[in-house]
């Protein structure tokens, strides 16, 4: 039994296709890459995924279970959680009440219940991405490559089966992408399986085993980072084509 | 024993009240507060005094549900209406006392805010102040179809506090100033134990990003529903003790007006505080039914347009409330009160 399932999953706004028809599924303890040019459907498949937005067709299955159509915070519960695109902070929050909001979902509460206080639990996470220091600080005084860690810590609170990132390293300096870099492998190492969706192709082939593409709301190839860098179809998709 | 239990409530009490300037400030008000009635200000002042105390608890819970969970709800008279009338109306036909009259209607309004608040929170925004807005109206062309029993535009009697007649009006006052007083302290402990409890945490965050709260698996319409009935809950505290301070219940306590009171104290005091909605509740009643009443008498037909262009001008003058204001101040004084201590320090080294 694979972890997820995903089947024939269609998303249209309007007359446009953002996600068509796309199958793929995620074994425990891969990481997974999800690629494609701009406006690919790359965020709507995360959405449709977590629930942020209900697709028209097809089925989601987690754990051998359907999970169409399920409010977000119940798909949360469930175990699988979300990084946003662009960070998206409790501004008058501290930083460890923002990863503590994870904490106090109701899948955590069971989680923790007699081994660990919330406080504790969100320090802890804070640690793990090196923001002890910032702890108190509200978010809004954090800087983005710190809103980036903070993020991540906070969608790990939830101990997830299955981690999204989306562009987790869009807008961070060469040494915070290194730096995060080692943390998704130590994440690896744990453990944890995850799909990432990235743009920066270098950072991401590095860690990830197999690679899907997307253009234009269709999967056009799957496959290892060395098959996908040869694919003619996608290198038609991001050069355009050779003539 | 004795003077070390006393030596250790007094340290305690300097660390927890005295160093807090937002604290410091609450405890001074209060304490200025319970004094004035000494100096025997007569009938008038009191009566000022008690309506400012009732607004502050009803602005308070308005402030939970805007300030926290950022639910600008517009039709808050709702619940203080809920709250008069039930007392009113118990009182009227089964002759109940007012300490059982007016926790019945809070349990009402606190069930009538899970019905009233399902529909109302699926929407966002602009469209939730909306949808709020009407719901009072409503209330109020209910009561005037069943005439007989609320009284129509006239209203109901509702007995006041003291129910023994021998004693004087200004005694009356006195007590009323007093459990006013009572309740304003205890509900404002009550909601700031709400604000800083970890429920208060999860209030904060729908307010910051509720698509983010949810990501992080928090069922956001449950705690918006919670913080609407906890809200409802001293809104209908304080329009059942306004009831039987005026001695009746009647549809000025529905009207648009009565929404908008605790949303323009909240946001003058400063929204999302404590203190905020209090300061707000004391500056504009005293400044609507002393100053420009007592004081600086205007005549009624100017009155309201007066009174208007000041709240204007001290919004425009203070956009982040003026309690946020004076708080942020003394914070500021004693950041360098601190940090001249810490050179002290140093340079005695």
């Amino acid at each position: 039994m694979h972890l997820i399932e995903v089947e024939n999953l269609t998303k249209r706004f309007g007359g446009l296709t953002a996600v068509d028809n796309v199958s793929f599924h995620v074994d425990e303890g891969e990481i997974v890459g999800l690629i494609g040019p701009n406006g690919a459907g790359k965020t709507t498949l995360f959405s449709l995924i977590s629930g942020f937005l209900k697709p028209d067709s097809g089925t989601v299955k987690f754990k051998g279970e359907s999970i169409t159509g399920l409010e977000p915070h119940e798909i949360v519960n469930k175990g699988i959680s979300r990084t946003f695109q662009v960070v998206r902070p409790f501004h008058h929050l501290p930083a460890i009440a923002n990863v503590m909001v994870s904490c106090l979902s109701p899948r955590m509460k069971k989680k923790l219940e007699w081994l660990k206080s919330p406080e504790r639990k969100a320090l802890d996470m804070l640690e793990s991405v090196g923001l002890t220091e910032m702890a108190l600080e509200p978010a809004e005084n954090l800087s983005h490559g710190d809103l980036k860690r903070l993020e991540i810590a906070r969608a790990l609170a939830l101990e997830p089966d299955l981690l999204l990132l989306d562009e987790p390293f869009s807008g961070m300096n060469p040494i915070e992408t290194d730096y995060l870099t080692k943390s998704i492998v130590r994440m690896h190492l744990d453990g944890h399986t995850m799909i990432i969706v990235e743009h920066k192709l270098q950072a991401l082939m590095k860690l990830v085993r197999r690679v899907i593409v997307l253009h234009y709301g269709e999967k056009i190839a799957e496959g290892s980072p060395k098959e996908i860098a040869a694919n003619k179809k996608v290198i038609e998709v991001y050069m355009g084509r050779v003539t | 024993m004795v003077a070390s239990y006393f030596r250790r409530a007094y340290s305690s009490f300097v660390t927890h009240i005295l160093d807090v300037p937002a604290r410091l400030l609450a405890f001074l008000f209060s304490i200025l507060l319970l004094v004035i009635p000494l100096a025997n200000p007569g009938l008038y002042i009191m009566f000022v005094l008690v309506l400012a105390a009732i607004f502050a608890i009803f602005a308070a819970s308005w402030d939970i549900l805007a300030g926290r969970t950022g639910q600008l709800s517009l039709g808050h008279a709702l619940f203080f209406g809920i709250g008069g009338y039930t007392s009113a109306i118990l009182y009227k036909y089964y002759m109940l006392p007012l300490w059982v009259t007016i926790p019945i209607g809070m349990l009402i309004a606190f069930l009538v805010a899970f019905f009233v608040g399902f529909p109302c929170l699926r929407v966002k925004g602009p469209y939730l102040s909306l949808v709020t807005l009407a719901f009072p109206l409503i209330l109020i062309s209910i009561f005037f179809m069943f005439k007989d029993v609320t009284g129509g535009e006239m209203g109901i009697y509702a007995p006041s506090i003291l129910p023994i007649p021998p004693y004087t009006p200004y005694e009356l006052r006195l007590a009323e100033f007093y459990v006013s007083m009572l309740l304003l302290i205890v509900s404002s402990i009550i909601i700031y134990k709400i604000a800083s409890s970890k429920t208060g945490i999860l209030f904060v965050s729908i307010l910051d990003d509720e698509l983010a709260a949810k990501a992080s698996g928090i069922n956001t319409t449950k705690y918006k529903l919670l913080a609407f009935a906890i809200s409802a809950l001293f809104a209908s505290l304080a329009g059942g003790f306004y009831v039987h301070f005026l001695r009746t219940a009647g549809p000025s306590a529905l009207v648009l007006t009565m929404s908008f009171f605790p949303v323009i104290m909240t946001i003058l005091g400063g929204i999302g505080t404590i203190y905020g909605p209090l300061v707000g509740a004391y500056i504009l009643t005293i400044l609507d039914q002393y100053f420009l009443k007592t004081v600086v008498p205007i005549p009624d037909e100017l009155h309201a347009a007066i009174y208007t262009a000041i709240v204007i001008v001290l919004v425009i003058a203070w956009p982040r409330g003026v309690g946020r204001w004076c708080v942020d101040k003394l914070e500021d004084m004693q950041e360098v009160r601190e940090e001249e201590i810490e050179k002290k320090i140093k340079r005695k080294n």
